[in-house]
C-alpha cells in the first residue's frame, strides 16, 4: 500500500516499547524545505537582475534600442499563457486536495501542454533573432564596432531567458514524474506534498518571468517597431 | 502525524476556486497594464513603472497562488528574511558600483568598446 507508515519501535532494558518519532509524512517540513530551495533560486536570479540593472545604468540608450527590437507579441503571448498555466496548476492542486484525482491529472496535463507551448514559442523567437544575426557567439554579437550595450543586453537576454526556459523544461519533467507518482498511488489527496511542492516550483517559474518580461521586452516598448 | 490536514471539503474548495479565478483576473489586468503603460503613462520612467507593476503581480502570486497568506508565520518570516538579504546585496552592490575605483581599467565602463 502506498505511503504505508510502519512506525519504528524501540525497546528499553525492561522490555517496554517506545514509539520512535518518524518524519516520513512531515507535511509542513516538506513544504518548508522546498521554500528554502526556492530561496536559492531567488538569490541566483536576483544576482542576474542586479547585473542587468547595472549594465542598464551604464548603457541606457543601447538597452532601450535593443529592447525595442525584441518581438513583444511573442513575448507577451508567452507571458499570458504562463500566467494561465499557473492558474491551471493551482486548480489541479485544489482538485487533488478535494479528492478529485482524475480532475487533478487533467489540470496537470493542461499545465504541461501550456509549458511545452511556451518553449515552442520561445524557440520561434530565438530562431527569428538568429535570422537577424543576433545570437550568442554569432552575427552582430561578435562584430567589432557593434555597440557594447547591445552586446551586454542580448548576452543577458539569451542567458536569462535560456535559464528560465531550462526551468520550464525541468518543470515539465517534474510534472511527468508527478503524474507517474499519482498513477502509482504514491500521491493521493491525503499525501500530496509532492504535488504541492511542484505547484510551488511552477509558481516560482512564473514569478521569475513576471520580472524577465518587463526587464527585457518593455523598457524599449515606447521606441518599438 | 496529521498528513491530511490540507485536504479540503466542498465549501472550502468552492471558496478557494473563487480566489484562484479572482487572482487570475487581477493578474491579467496587471499584464494588460504592463503592455499599455509605455504608451499611456509614465513613458519617461518605463523601467520604474514596469518594476512597480511586476511587484504588484509578484505579491498576488506569492500571497495567493503560493499560499503565503494562509501559511504558518514561520514561512512568512523566512520569506521576509530572504528578501531582506536580497535587498541588502542590492544596496551594497549599488553603493559599491557607485564608487567603482577601476572605471578606467574595466572595458565595460571605460567606453573603449563603444
Amino acid at each position: 500500500m502506498a505511503h504505508e507508515y510502519v512506525p519504528e519501535v524501540a525497546i528499553d532494558r525492561e522490555g517496554n516499547e517506545h514509539l520512535v518519532q518518524g518524519w516520513q509524512d512531515d507535511y509542513f517540513g516538506g513544504k518548508m524545505g522546498f521554500w528554502l530551495f526556492m530561496f536559492t533560486e531567488v538569490m541566483m536570479f536576483s544576482a542576474m537582475f542586479l547585473t542587468l540593472s547595472y549594465y542598464y545604468t551604464l548603457h541606457p540608450q543601447d538597452y532601450t534600442e535593443a529592447s525595442a527590437h525584441l518581438n513583444r507579441l511573442l513575448g507577451g503571448f508567452n507571458t499570458v499563457i504562463l500566467l494561465i498555466s499557473a492558474w491551471t496548476m493551482g486548480l489541479g492542486l485544489l482538485k487533488m486536495r478535494s479528492g478529485d484525482v482524475s480532475g487533478a491529472k487533467k489540470f496537470i496535463l493542461a499545465t504541461m501542454f501550456i509549458a511545452a507551448l511556451f518553449l515552442v514559442v520561445k524557440g520561434f523567437e530565438w530562431h527569428e533573432e538568429y535570422e537577424h544575426g543576433i545570437f550568442l557567439g554569432h552575427g552582430h554579437l561578435i562584430e567589432e564596432g557593434y555597440p557594447l550595450g547591445k552586446k551586454l543586453f542580448y548576452g543577458m537576454y539569451f542567458t536569462m531567458t535560456g535559464l528560465h526556459g531550462f526551468h520550464v523544461l525541468i518543470g515539465i519533467g517534474l510534472m511527468i514524474w508527478l503524474l507517474k507518482r499519482i498513477n502509482a498511488g504514491k500521491v493521493t489527496p491525503e499525501h500530496h506534498i509532492l504535488h504541492f511542492n511542484i505547484a510551488l516550483y511552477w509558481d516560482l517559474v512564473h514569478l521569475i518571468w513576471v520580472f524577465v518580461f518587463p526587464y527585457f521586452y518593455m523598457i524599449g516598448a515606447a521606441h518599438g517597431h | 502525524m496529521a498528513t491530511n490536514e490540507q485536504t479540503v471539503d466542498t465549501a472550502l474548495y468552492e471558496r478557494e476556486k473563487g480566489t484562484y479565478h479572482k487572482i487570475l483576473i487581477g493578474l491579467l489586468i496587471l499584464t494588460a497594464i504592463t503592455f499599455v503603460q509605455p504608451h499611456l503613462f509614465l513613458a519617461h520612467a518605463t523601467f520604474e513603472a514596469q518594476l512597480l507593476i511586476g511587484f504588484a503581480k509578484a505579491w498576488l502570486i506569492v500571497a495567493y497562488y503560493m499560499h503565503l497568506k494562509s501559511e504558518k508565520p514561520v514561512i512568512g518570516i523566512m520569506v521576509a528574511f530572504a528578501l531582506m538579504l536580497v535587498l541588502f546585496f542590492f544596496v551594497t552592490t549599488i553603493i559599491d558600483v557607485h564608487h567603482f575605483q577601476f572605471t578606467d581599467e574595466s572595458y565595460i565602463t571605460n567606453g573603449t568598446l563603444k
